[in-house]
């Protein structure tokens, strides 16, 4: 599914002075794979995730997205892949204030064009456990429940890849739990999860762990199967 | 995005965001209600304006006799001219082509004495055509007649104020009036003028048949002055020549020597008049302009920080799929749909503010509605681009610093 050979990013800063977040990064995700992203802060995770969500294109390198090289691909292109294939969920949920959690998951079927299934919407909000939420506002739902809504909103498009930079952050463990075992059924169904996280018990919930450090991948490991869901019931408990 | 979800969702974001909304909406209405209000105000001056140059004539040549020593003609005061006789007068008539109407006039301040109530006022001795001319009717009563001229009848016609003040409420035809001590029946009272362009309160004025005056009131067989009307109005300078031509010849005024008397338009002062009043439509309007750009910087103002407030906003819906042109048309459509209700509120409170203003001022109520119209689209097109700076700021932001705001 994903293909990144020798990706690099280089920002420049104000001054001009170029600050190297990725170096020469290769490796590849298959589809229905559940990865885990890990390093240490300024690693250049959330640049990596930046990438492979075709929010930004790599200085250097090329990306293929289902066969298909984006490396190359303009504002507009890159616009339409994120609107058919990718589904975002951010740390801070990104949910639109003043706006019903119906509504907030009926953005992404916006940009596709054509008609606006709420049907959908409410199916999906009723999938992650939120059908009697779906007319409240946003402000009225706990950060778990945000949350929620944010996953439910990345799959309007039914995207085959989501992409999660710390979605457990700001959240407590129980709440993140619910989250992850939320993430977990995602990925039973067979949808791709690239999961950006610090925390271990939210990592373990992966089968495998790409570790990055100074821009560079310092280890890909397959995480043992079902890890997760033992350490989080006995986090649990 | 397809039209029908913007309009849907842009709504929806104006209502949830309706503080800022109002902003704009009132930002715009005030811009256009001040455009549309200024230039009906001086459109309602400028046509005061001609109202009056109406009521002076634009078709009319007064001989007046003074002695003229500067090229330009200035009075020179205490000179009294008596050259200007009846003869003159007749030949006038008899012999420059293009007049319509014409009264000869004398005129002095002298005592009015009404009862116990006594004032001093000009005293104008005319002929009936006078009054034609001017095209002024009366309040009461009735005007004298060629009779009344030619029988030197003692009938006496008010100005609207001497009548107010000689006689308050009541109506004072038929009425004894005392003018230099002879005795006058008041034969009617002439209707309100107001202040004229020319200075002069014809209100405050009373009016006699020519002879009357000369001979029961002033004892002189000479004219202040004669008022010419043309039959046209463009025919104004070759009358003028002709007239001078003919009272230089009969005043035996040798090449070189000035004139005893004076020929002039109204025509000098309605171009000042007008001149000025159109500087002030200029004026005025140039406001309203920069009252419509001043508020739509306010639009611009407001658009600005609600995009900086959306920021984040913008950064997810870029994420989740938005193209430039999504953001884009989200913001624009937004702010011009608070624009155009506000300029179309403006219309309205333009139209009201106007009719106020000239009741305030006693000005006719005028409402242009092209200029308005114009206002109107000016100040859409305005907010439109004042409104799409912000949008297209929005649109070219950069998804990932947009996510990260705050
Ligand atoms: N827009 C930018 N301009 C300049 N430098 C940047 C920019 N974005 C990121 N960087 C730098 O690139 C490096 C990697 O940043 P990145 O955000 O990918 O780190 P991260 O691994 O996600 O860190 P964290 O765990 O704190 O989120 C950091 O050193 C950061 O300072
Ligand atoms: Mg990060």
């Amino acid at each position: 599914m994903i293909e990144m050979q020798g990706i690099s990013r280089i920002y420049t800063r104000e001054d001009g002075t170029p600050v190297p977040a990725l170096r020469d990064v290769s490796f590849s995700i298959g589809r229905g794979e559940f990865v885990t992203v890990r390093g240490a802060s300024g690693s250049g995770k959330s640049s990596l995730l930046n990438i492979i969500g075709c929010l930004d294109t790599p200085t250097a390198g090329i990306y293929r997205l289902d066969g298909e090289d984006v490396s190359g691909y303009d504002d507009e292109q890159r616009s339409t892949i994120r609107c058919r294939k990718i589904g975002f969920v951010f740390q801070s949920f990104n949910l639109l204030p003043r706006t019903t959690a119906v509504e907030n998951v009926e953005i992404p079927a916006l940009y596709v064009g054509g008609r606006v299934d709420r049907d959908r919407a409410l199916d999906i909000l009723g999938r992650v456990g939120l059908a009697e939420r779906a007319g409240h506002f946003v402000s009225e739902l706990s950060g778990g429940e945000q949350q929620r809504v944010a996953i439910a909103r990345a799959l309007m498009n039914d995207a085959p890849l989501l992409l999660a930079d710390e979605p457990t952050g700001n959240l407590d463990s129980a709440a993140g739990e619910s989250i992850m075992r939320l993430l977990a059924d995602l990925h039973r169904e067979g949808r791709t999860i690239v999961l950006v996280t610090h925390d271990d018990s939210v990592a373990a919930w992966a089968q495998r762990e790409l570790l990055i450090r100074d821009g560079v991948i310092a280890s890909d490991r397959q995480l043992p199967p079902l890890h997760g869901r033992a350490a989080s019931v006995a986090a649990g408990a | 995005m397809t039209w029908r979800h913007l309009m849907r969702g842009g709504l929806r974001q104006i209502w949830r965001y309706r503080l800022r909304s109002m902003l704009v909406i009132c930002c715009a209405a005030l811009g256009v209600a001040g455009a549309v209000t200024s230039v009906n105000y001086a459109s309602g001056g400028r046509e005061q304006v001609l109202t009056r140059i109406q009521q002076l004539g634009t078709n009319l040549l007064v001989i007046n006799a003074e002695q003229s020593r500067s090229v330009g003609g200035r009075e020179r005061t205490g000179t009294i001219v008596t050259t200007l006789v009846e003869a003159d007068y007749l030949a006038l008539r008899r012999e420059v082509e293009g007049i319509a109407r014409s009264s000869a006039m004398v005129s002095a301040g002298l005592r009015l004495k009404a009862g116990y109530l006594s004032k001093v006022a000009p005293v104008l001795g005319v002929e009936p055509d006078f009054f034609a001319i001017k095209s002024w009717a009366l309040a009461s009563g009735d005007f004298f007649h060629t009779e009344d001229v030619r029988r030197s009848a003692r009938v006496v016609l008010l100005g609207w104020q001497v009548a107010r003040d000689l006689y308050g409420e009541e109506n004072p035809v038929g009425e004894r009036l005392f003018i230099n001590r002879v005795p006058f029946e008041v034969a009617g009272v002439l209707a309100e003028r107001g202040q004229g362009l020319d200075v002069i309160n014809e209100d405050q004025q009373v009016y006699v048949p020519l002879t009357t005056a000369m001979r029961r009131l002033l004892d002189v067989d000479h004219y202040r002055s004669i008022l010419l009307e043309l039959k046209d109005s463009r025919d104004m300078v070759p009358v003028a020549a002709d007239v001078t031509a003919l009272l230089r010849v009969r005043h035996r005024i040798s090449a070189f020597r000035p004139d005893d008397f004076s020929v002039g338009s109204q025509q000098d002062l309605i171009d000042t008049q007008l001149a000025a009043a159109s500087r002030l439509g200029f004026l005025v309007r140039w406001i309203g302009f920069s009252g419509l750009v001043v508020s739509g910087l306010g639009v611009l103002a407001i658009a600005w920080i609600s995009v900086r407030d959306r920021t984040r906003e913008i950064g997810t819906r870029r994420a989740l799929g938005a193209r430039r042109e999504d953001v884009f048309f989200q913001f624009a459509f937004e702010a011009s749909v608070l624009a155009t209700i506000g300029a179309g509120s403006g219309l309205g409170a333009g139209w009201l503010a106007s009719r106020l203003a000239a009741s305030q001022a006693q000005l006719p109520f005028i409402f242009e509605l092209q200029n308005a119209l114009l206002a109107l689209g000016m100040a859409v097109v305005l907010n439109f681009v004042f409104a799409s700076w912000p949008a297209i700021r929005a649109a070219r932001m950069d998804p990932i610093k947009a996510l990260r705001h705050e």
